[in-house]
């Protein structure tokens, strides 16, 4: 217990969120999931894909770095090896086609081109966030999701969520936005403060410490 | 016929420099740790030529990230990072810690427990409350590992500072430097030995200790660790040998790691 009240500051403790149960197949869907990677990097580094799922069928084709492109009854739950999952936006019907054509179309295009870089980037997560801009889908992905800001040697432009600038380096950058509020970057480690849902920002567990993002 | 030599040439240098690349990636061996830190401090006893410490208390939320690199399996290379921004809380002054190591020696011991030093340049400072000063600050980090769950973290700092006239021989414990800082931990979380890699993480609870601008300080530090490194390895250098073609076979061999 007196360990709990510890770490608790430092857990990253959500409120409120999403649930992890698939929605109904009468739409289509896509979902953006993180998952924490294995040991000892669990707690600091986490990994994001897309799952869509079309109007009608059963399986989800999951778009992301490193896998992907096979179809999965649950990739809420569980997306080998990655673990925690934490759902982070849903768009469904007119929205989720867009989305999902856009992927479609996009998605292998960009990861063939990638020149994978674990640390600071391109990675993963760098993917997740180019997907997310590319394709109008107003989300972002959380703190943990380390490369997510990678923008090259210098860059920089609107945010995934599309309501704030954020301008970056390899060495430090800022995000600053309606929704975002204001996030600094050192080293691809993320701090700061969310507005909507309000949250600290921190880099470690699930990425804040307060509301869900959603 | 001059062709000929000139690619003969090439392809045996290019052999020797493979050869010796390949040895010099059996050497090789580093690994790193990243510490997220939150310190809250208070002003204790009096300030013993204190002008400058307007702070009673400081509160700094940061991280550490520090790598080493060696061509053994017990000293290697240290460099690192500190990055730490808060504030003197009742005085209201945005407070920073920077610190950059770009030189310095690391000792390994057993499996994860390392001991090391560094030396570098930083800025510290609190807006209205304590004067900037360009820092050159030496630090001697040591990290031991006991068992699968505990890890003792400690960290001691001297710290010689310029452009702050009111900062310097700022610390009453110690005649040759400016300042002094310092944290003992104790770090409860889980040791991996996955793919041979050491590594562990976990979340620790420490005491810190800060002589800093005519006053100490007193406080706590709570945070999250992560080690990680590559295991250690013996290299021995044995006499060349040759296979039945005549090929030399690799001179280095890993007898043990631990």
């Amino acid at each position: 217990m007196k360990r709990a009240l510890l770490v608790l500051p430092f857990a990253g403790c959500v409120i409120l969120p999403r649930s992890l149960e698939q929605p109904a197949n009468d739409q289509t869907t896509v979902a953006l999931l993180t998952g924490s990677l294995g040991a000892p990097l669990n707690d600091i580094a986490r990994h994001p894909w897309f799952a869509v799922r079309r109007k009608g069928e059963i399986g989800w084709v999951v778009y992301e770095v490193g896998g992907g492109g096979a179809t999965e009854s649950d990739p809420f739950r569980k997306h080998y090896p990655y673990e925690n999952p934490i759902l982070h936006e849903v768009w469904r019907g007119d929205d989720a086609e867009k989305a999902a054509d856009c992927l479609e179309r996009e998605a292998p295009e960009w990861i063939a081109k990638l020149d994978y870089r674990f640390y600071p980037g391109p990675n993963s997560n760098t993917f997740g966030d180019a997907m997310l801009r590319t394709c109008d889908l107003r989300a972002s992905l959380p703190s943990t999701s380390v490369g997510k800001d990678w923008r090259g040697l210098i860059g920089g432009g609107v945010t995934s969520e599309g309501t704030g600038l954020q301008l970056e380096t390899p060495i430090v950058g800022f995000k600053i936005g309606l929704k975002e509020g204001v996030e600094l970057h050192f080293l691809g480690l993320s701090i700061g403060v969310d507005l909507w849902p309000p949250a600290i920002i921190l880099p470690l567990g699930p990425g804040r410490l307060g509301f869900a993002d959603r | 016929m001059k062709r000929a030599i000139v690619v003969l040439v090439v392809v045996l240098a290019s052999t020797a420099h493979a050869d010796r690349w390949r040895r010099a990636m059996d050497r090789w061996q580093g690994g790193a740790w990243l510490h997220y830190e939150l310190t809250g401090m208070q002003r204790v006893g009096d300030a013993f030529d204190c002008d400058a410490c307007a702070a009673e208390d400081l509160v700094l939320a940061g991280a550490r990230l520090h790598g080493f690199l060696g061509a053994n399996a017990s000293i290697a290379y240290h460099l690192g990072v500190d990055i730490a921004l808060g504030s003197t809380v009742r005085d209201a002054g945005f407070a920073y810690d920077l610190a950059l190591f770009p030189v310095g020696i690391l000792v390994r011991a057993g499996k994860t427990s390392i001991v090391g030093f560094g030396a570098g340049i930083g800025g510290m400072g609190g807006i209205g409350t304590i004067d900037d000063a360009l820092t050159f600050p030496v630090e001697m980090t040591a990290e031991i590992g006991i068992g699968r769950r505990v890890r003792v973290l400690s960290r001691a700092r001297v710290t010689s500072n310029a452009l702050a006239p009111t900062r310097q021989s700022a610390a009453s414990s110690i005649a040759f430097a400016d300042e002094l800082d310092a944290m003992l931990g104790l770090r409860i979380g889980r040791y991996y030995d996955d793919y041979g890699f050491p590594s562990g993480n976990g979340y620790f609870v420490g005491v810190s200790y800060r002589e800093l601008a005519g006053g100490s300080m007193l406080g706590l530090t709570i945070g999250y660790s992560i080690d990680l490194a590559m295991p250690r390895r013996w290299v021995e250098e044995r006499d060349a040998e040759y296979d039945d073609h005549g090929r030399r076979r690799r001179r280095v061999r890993m007898p043990s790691t631990q």
